[in-house]
């Protein structure tokens, strides 16, 4: 079999990804289980009550799944490696999937960083090809320029190759 | 070198036949808007004019008059507007890029550097080929966000001269003039092709320049040309996607119309109370009425095939498909001109596909993938993706199996190297292909349960509330539930028979610079693409395919419009790690 890539995540990545999902969750939650609780307290109704307790529990269930035992996985199973010719990245925890992205196809390499990345002072690469763009996304900002730098110089050393 | 930055104007009709349009276009408005008032006056008219005879003669004249001086302000002013634009529309071609100046008050300017250019396409409708005028598209490589370029009203020639220019000034820039040429001029003798009854009236529409066009300029002779027998025109016509869809429907109308008619004719409970004679009657009344029925309906769809059948064939009438150097040029329609021309270094993968009724007759459609820019402004420039047909040209829509080598050969000699050594699915995939389509992924397994739970429904339904007129509808409930589980039966044999089909025929193989995925079943569809194509490949798994030791292999290219994506479902694992390791680039 074909052995992993080498290159793990920032290990800050995992809290992140916990902000982002619980921001999410809280907002969907809000949406359902407010509106039904509301309702449950004006009517009365049972059924209604009941409807709002398993919305609760869905929520408390994903936060637990979600917070609790996804990210380390996640976070296991991530991994990437900047190669000569190409970056290979293999992710997935049920859908495991392995990119492999020449250089010689990469058009153009940046770094992004959102609020909650800046405030762990993490940053996302992307590396976009004719047909869509590829992500890595948690490394320590030196890092992530440093394997920006390097990828665009690669893929500038392939074209030339060709 | 002729004299830079010279202003090239579409041609005059530009003006006219627009203003006409414009023209036609407010007419047409100001008439259904003054609709209920000129019915108005007319009645007043009629009325009036019975009592005073010289007076009306007057009033009509008048009311003649102040119409015609209406029509000749607008008219006046649709063609003045027109000059207008038509004075501000240019095209120039500078030393680096092409320009086009278009707008009045609002300027626009639009520049397209040399090297951008992807293929220059031309479309003419009928009006416009009579007059020998095209519209001419430019496309650029710049992947989705960036639109298509389009010259309204130009000659033939003028485009001709257009697309050279932008070819030869492209050529130069990237400086790869000369090989291709050379190697076009080598294989040298375009073979004679076989013709058929469109071909005439098509050549005789081309040849007839039209009013306005003068004779086309000298061009490179193409080294590979064929058009289409006979036989295959139509084929095309009478085999196409439509009529098809007509054929079945019209089949499963049919059968449905008999089944009808046997229920009828089964004498039922009611039927009893009355006489035989009587009975007789209605069974002879039912049978009449369900034959005519059939027969209207089989007439109907006779006619829908055979008008989508001339359609087609109109559309595919002159077509002609050739190499000229480094392109490749398609053009077709007898009614609608329809020119498209690819760079042979912007053909992204080469597609083989049989439908189902291709298959059982042994032939097959050979189209190229390319590209393309997201659709300009123009409405004239989106009939190719409205049908279904973006970021694919066909260059034979109809073709026996067995002619497919010579054509790419001749047509893309590039491609001719194409891989034969196979690697054909995992054996697991056999099993898992049966279950997922009939089961989860197939429409017929859904239809069985939606009627299992309606039936079911209904029953309880009628169980819990005792109503008696709940339990005498359950009979028509049963009959279409039957129908219903009938029709998942078919469905889930079809897509078994897919099933099985597609894990015999399905397989990939690369060599050393392509790679082919053929995925097989009721209709096959084989794509080779080249390994400087791909802009990246990926493995998927799920815990089943797993536990299978199978991967599906994911290829993505850039053609169509934001890139496709090329899949082969149960590729055994060790052939997925081998492919990866084809994937990297190597120096």
């Amino acid at each position: 079999m074909r052995p992993m890539p080498t290159s793990v995540l920032d290990p800050r990545i995992k809290k992140v990804w916990r902000i982002n999902d619980a921001i999410w969750i809280t907002i969907a939650a809000l949406c359902v289980v407010l509106p039904l609780g509301i309702a449950a307290l004006a009517t009365e109704d049972s059924l209604v009550f009941l409807l709002a307790v398993i919305a609760a529990i869905a929520a408390v269930a994903l936060y637990v799944l979600c917070l609790g035992v996804l990210p380390p996985i996640r976070y296991q199973r991530w991994r990437y490696q900047l190669t000569e010719d190409y970056l290979e990245i293999a992710l997935g925890i049920v859908w495991r999937k392995r990119f492999i992205i020449p250089f010689i196809r990469v058009q153009n390499t940046d770094t992004r960083q959102g609020p909650i990345m800046r405030a762990f002072g993490l940053a996302s690469v992307t590396v976009a090809t004719a047909a869509g763009e590829h992500v890595i996304p948690g490394l320590d900002v030196a890092q992530a320029e440093a394997v920006r730098d390097k990828a665009a110089e690669l893929a500038r050393l392939a074209r030339e190759d060709v | 070198m002729e004299q830079e930055s010279v202003r090239h104007h579409p041609h005059h009709s530009f003006i006219w036949l627009g203003g006409l349009r414009t023209l036609f276009l407010v007419l047409w408005c100001a008439v259904i808007g003054a609709f209920s008032g000129i019915a108005a006056l007319v009645s007043e008219l009629a009325e009036y004019g019975s009592g005073h005879a010289s007076g009306a003669g007057m009033l009509v004249a008048v009311i003649i008059g102040a119409l015609l001086l209406f029509i000749l302000v607008v008219a006046v002013l649709c063609f003045g507007i027109r000059w207008v634009q038509w004075r501000h529309f240019w095209y120039e071609f500078d030393p680096a890029e092409f320009s086009i100046f278009s707008g009045v008050i609002s300027k626009k300017k639009t520049h397209v550097p040399y090297t951008r250019v992807q293929s220059v396409d031309q479309k003419a409708s009928l009006i416009q080929r009579i007059l020998g005028l095209c519209v001419v598209s430019i496309d650029t490589a710049g992947g989705a966000s960036n639109k298509a370029i389009t010259i309204p009203y130009v000659t033939k020639s003028q485009a001709e001269e257009l697309r050279n220019q932008l070819y030869m000034r492209k050529a130069q820039l990237t400086g790869v003039v000369g090989t291709a040429n050379a190697a076009a001029a080598v294989t040298g003798v375009a073979p004679a092709s076989a013709g058929n009854i469109l071909d005439g009236a098509s050549d005789f529409a081309n040849s007839a320049t039209g009013l306005f066009d003068a004779p086309g300029s000298f061009q490179q002779a193409p080294s590979f040309e064929y058009g289409l027998t006979n036989k295959e025109l139509l084929f095309t016509g009478l085999f196409n996607n439509t009529s098809f869809m007509v054929v079945v429907v019209g089949l499963v109308a049919f059968f449905g119309q008999i089944l009808q008619g046997l229920v009828d004719v089964v004498p039922n409970s009611d039927a009893v109370l009355e006489s035989t004679v009587e009975n007789m009657v209605a069974r002879e009344g039912a049978l009449m009425a369900g034959g005519i029925a059939i027969g209207g309906f089989v007439a109907i769809c006779l006619v829908i095939w055979a008008l989508s059948a001339v359609g087609t064939m109109l559309k595919f009438g002159g077509f002609k498909a050739r190499r000229r150097g480094d392109r490749i040029e398609v053009e077709r329609g007898i009614l609608q001109h329809q020119f498209q021309g690819v760079a042979m270094d912007r053909v992204q993968s080469v597609i083989i596909s049989q439908s189902f009724v291709r298959r059982i007759m042994g032939y097959c459609e050979i189209s190229l993938g390319k590209i393309d820019a997201a659709s300009g402004s123009n409405s004239e420039a989106e009939g190719g993706n409205k049908d279904g047909t973006a970021g694919k040209v066909v260059v034979h829509p109809f073709v026996k199996k067995s002619e497919c080598a010579r054509i790419i050969s001749g047509l893309l000699p590039e491609f001719s190297d194409m891989p034969t050594q196979v690697t054909p699915v995992a054996k697991v995939a056999l099993r898992r292909a049966v279950i997922r389509r009939t089961l989860w992924q197939g429409a017929g397994f859904w239809i069985i349960v939606f009627a299992a739970l309606c039936q079911g429904g209904m029953h309880l339904a009628a169980m819990l509330s005792d109503d008696p007129e709940l339990w005498d509808m359950l009979f028509i409930f049963d009959y279409g539930a039957a129908f219903l589980y009938a029709a998942g039966v078919v469905c889930m044999i079809v897509n078994c028979i897919g099933a099985v089909l597609w894990a015999r025929e399905s397989s990939f193989a690369v060599n050393r610079r392509f790679m082919q995925v053929s995925n097989g079943g009721i209709g096959r569809e084989s794509i080779t693409f080249p390994r400087q194509k791909i802009q990246f490949g990926c493995t998927r798994s799920n815990p089943f395919q797993r536990r299978a030791h199978t991967v599906t292999l994911r290829a993505t290219i850039a053609a169509g419009i934001g890139g496709t994506t090329i899949s082969l479902i149960d590729a055994r694992e060790e052939a997925g790690a081998a492919w990866l390791q084809w994937l990297e680039p190597r120096r």
